[in-house]
């Protein structure tokens, strides 16, 4: 499975905290170019799976490389190789924007020259280049993440990696961001690894997805290879004119067809996994019977509908976290992006 | 009444979950009050002075008598005795002593003859409190000679007289403080520009960038160390010049003693800044920076001898104050601004704050990590 075009591989990467094992021996491979998604719920291990990957966390057992460097072994070099954009805005406020951006671009040694050149072209790329010399303080939340999705590319990264990054935006700047983050990919090739809980924006921005819970991977694949392994991923809704028992009785054992319902007095519901071609094929079984189709509605599962699959209903609980001396003990509240 | 014990219910849970607030509200108080009234208790005691007596006749002897009683009572002053005037002196302009009593040899012939018995007090005057209390104390002193002495054979005893001479230019009060605002200008400089900017930014997830960026931890130390020590030095440098400016003031020792100025200011605020973070730096919340802002104020300020002589605090006061970078820095800004002293003189107090600095940026360095 391990290619040398890999851009990120995770070989049984495991970290516990005590007791908590927040990351459970997972593997998996992003290949270059690709962006793929880290989706679960809250406390699945997302967040702790990225921060090993990006070095701020050290593995507990297994390992893991990223543009081909080892994080435990050669965290400098995976640092010069990565863009990191946390779930928190992160923006220094009593910056402007190209103060941000410029800085930054000192971290990785970048001369003056070469980071006026790319903070020009990439506020110009995040649409600030009009607002690049305002203190980041009069910025709304969604140019934020944009100036710091700027920010995160100053060094031409191999591969980017975001944990939420359209958490508390409004839907104008969610598509802002999904737009720079395609972009991204189809004019540079950039490697994207994305955190999210959001579906419509795994479905919408993802090559390929890994459904995190409880700290493992329990599926990954394109969304369509994901719905394709929940069984009737279709779902036809049918009602007739006519006796609908007898129907649903007839439907059960039509090729494709997988389970049929019905509630009294409700429509008659089929499951299959390939629903636009059992549908017309029903269609004609039912007009064969002499009776006839008075509606029908063919819902493909969603990606909600697959993570639901796979994670269930229960409400998640993080394990409790142990306050430091100087914030339990005076009462005051942890910081925020942990 | 029900909504009114709720908010107190809520109020009460919340503080009895955590002791350490109730624990802090009475020992804060408990410190205030030693450090505050240990700094500023009535009575000086304790303070140095060199007795050189050139003198062995009977009234010198009596002189050396009566300060014996001074230290061994009230214990105001401890005595050291030298046979050197010129060393003493040097002592004195060093800050090892407040004061040398100089018994001239003719004192004891002199009152014999009949002349006036003139001793000599030469008095660190930089240090205006203690230099007052020494000059009445040794008149009272000569006083009680007077009145011990006075019978038909020795009608002269009151021609003793004490010739008190200030070492160094006359500071007034406004101008001894500078050294103790420049001192307090390094503190929290120090911990507004250096340590609460970090403890913030780690609050904010700001520093979580940092670490996913190939700076070196020396590199995030130095950095955040550099910025907040330049800060904190042209703010105190500046605190300095309106200092002198307000009181009329001019430096003593002109360029070479500015020079040493600014490298006490630099050195105490690295070392201080350093310090901060030592105890600050792991803080999860920019509050907590806030509230042992002032606290650390108290117990660092106030034993320092900005204002009231170190050695008139008890042993176990005088023994922090030891330990205290501020109370170096007080002294050497005190000796160099006022007494024009050279770097030889002031050596022990940088020698301290280069040790204390050295020890504090190691130490400071192990606080920041370079993963979560």
């Amino acid at each position: 499975m391990e290619s040398q075009s890999a851009a990120i591989q995770a070989r049984e990467l495991t970290k516990r905290f005590g007791e908590f094992t927040a990351v459970d021996r997972v593997t998996f491979e992003v290949r270059r170019g690709e962006l793929f998604g880290l989706l679960g719920p809250n406390g699945a291990g997302k967040t702790t799976l990225s921060r090993m990957l990006t070095t701020l966390l050290v593995p507990d057992a297994g390992a893991a490389s990223v543009a081909g460097f080892d994080v435990a072994r050669d965290p400098a070099r995976v640092r010069e190789a990565i863009g990191v954009i946390p779930q928190a805005l992160t923006s220094d406020l009593d910056l402007t924007g190209w103060e941000n951006v410029d800085i930054y671009g000192g971290f990785y040694n970048l001369g003056r020259r070469a980071r006026r050149e790319r903070a020009q072209h990439l506020l110009r790329m995040v649409g600030l280049t009009e607002r690049a010399n305002d203190l980041v303080q009069t910025y709304s939340g969604g140019m934020r993440r944009r100036l710091e999705i700027a920010r995160g590319l100053i060094h031409s990264p191999e591969v980017l990696f975001l944990d939420e990054p359209t958490i508390g935006l409004d839907p104008q700047s969610r598509r802002a961001v999904w737009e720079l983050l395609e972009q991204l990919r189809r004019d540079t090739g950039l490697t994207i690894s994305l955190t999210t809980h959001y579906m419509d924006e795994a479905e919408t921005l993802c090559d390929r997805i890994a459904i995190v819970d409880g700290g493992k991977i329990i599926a990954i694949g394109t969304p369509a290879e994901l719905k394709a392994k929940v069984k009737g991923s279709d779902r036809i809704e049918l009602e007739v004119a006519g006796d609908a028992e007898k129907i649903a009785a007839m439907l059960r054992g039509q090729p494709g067809v997988l389970d049929v319902t019905r509630d009294p007095d409700g429509p008659i519901v089929v499951s299959a996994d390939d629903g636009a071609h059992v549908m017309p094929r029903i269609i004609a079984e039912i007009e064969n019977s002499g009776a006839s189709v008075s509606s029908i509605k063919l819902e493909r599962l969603s990606l909600e509908d697959v993570f639901i699959r796979f994670t269930g209903r229960r409400l998640r609980d993080e394990p409790a976290r142990k306050g430091g001396f100087f914030s339990s003990s005076f009462g005051m509240p942890m910081p925020p992006g942990r | 009444m029900r909504k009114t014990w709720s908010i107190m219910r809520r109020d009460l849970l919340k503080i009895g979950r955590n002791p350490l607030t109730i624990f802090t509200s009475v020992l804060l108080p408990i410190i205030y009050l030693l450090i505050f009234g240990n700094s500023f208790q009535g009575v000086l005691k304790h303070l140095p002075v060199v007795i050189v007596s050139q003198d062995n006749g009977p009234f010198a002897i009596r002189v050396m008598e009566q300060m014996q009683a001074l230290a061994a009572g009230p214990r105001v002053i401890t005595i050291t005795y030298n046979s050197d005037a010129d060393t003493a002196l040097r002592d004195v302009r060093n800050g090892v002593y407040k004061a040398a009593l100089i018994i001239p040899p003719d004192f004891s012939h002199d009152i014999a003859e009949g002349r006036i018995g003139e001793l000599g007090l030469f008095t660190d005057n930089v240090d205006a409190i203690s230099a007052a209390t020494l000059t009445g104390l040794f008149s009272q002193a000569t006083a009680s000679i007077r009145a011990g002495y006075v019978t038909a054979r020795e009608p002269k005893l009151d021609q003793i007289v004490i010739r008190p001479s200030n070492l160094f230019t006359t500071v007034d009060y406004d101008r001894s403080l500078i050294p103790g605002v420049i001192v307090m200008a390094l503190f929290m400089g120090s911990l507004t520009s250096g340590v609460f900017n970090w403890v913030m930014d780690r609050f904010m997830g700001i520093t979580e960038c940092y670490l996913v960026t190939p700076p070196s931890r020396w590199n995030l130390a130095a950095g955040v160390l550099g910025s907040s020590v330049l800060v904190t030095s042209v703010a105190s440098v500046i605190v300095l010049a309106a200092g002198l400016l307000m009181t009329g003031g001019t430096i003593t020792g002109g360029a070479p003693a500015a020079a040493m100025l600014v490298g006490v200011i630099v050195l105490g605020a690295t070392g201080i800044l350093a310090m901060t973070f030592v105890i600050l730096a792991r803080a999860d919340n920019p509050r907590v920076v806030g509230a042992s802002a002032g606290f650390l104020n108290v117990i660092l300020f106030f034993p320092s001898g900005a204002i009231y002589p170190v050695e008139s605090f008890p042993t176990w006061l005088r023994t922090f104050a030891h330990y205290n970078p501020e109370t170096h820095a007080v002294s050497a800004l005190k000796s160099i601004l006022f007494k024009g002293a050279n770097f030889a003189a002031v050596s022990h107090d940088l020698a301290f704050l280069a040790v204390f600095t050295a020890a504090m940026l190691v130490l400071a360095s192990m606080t920041v990590k370079r993963t979560l």
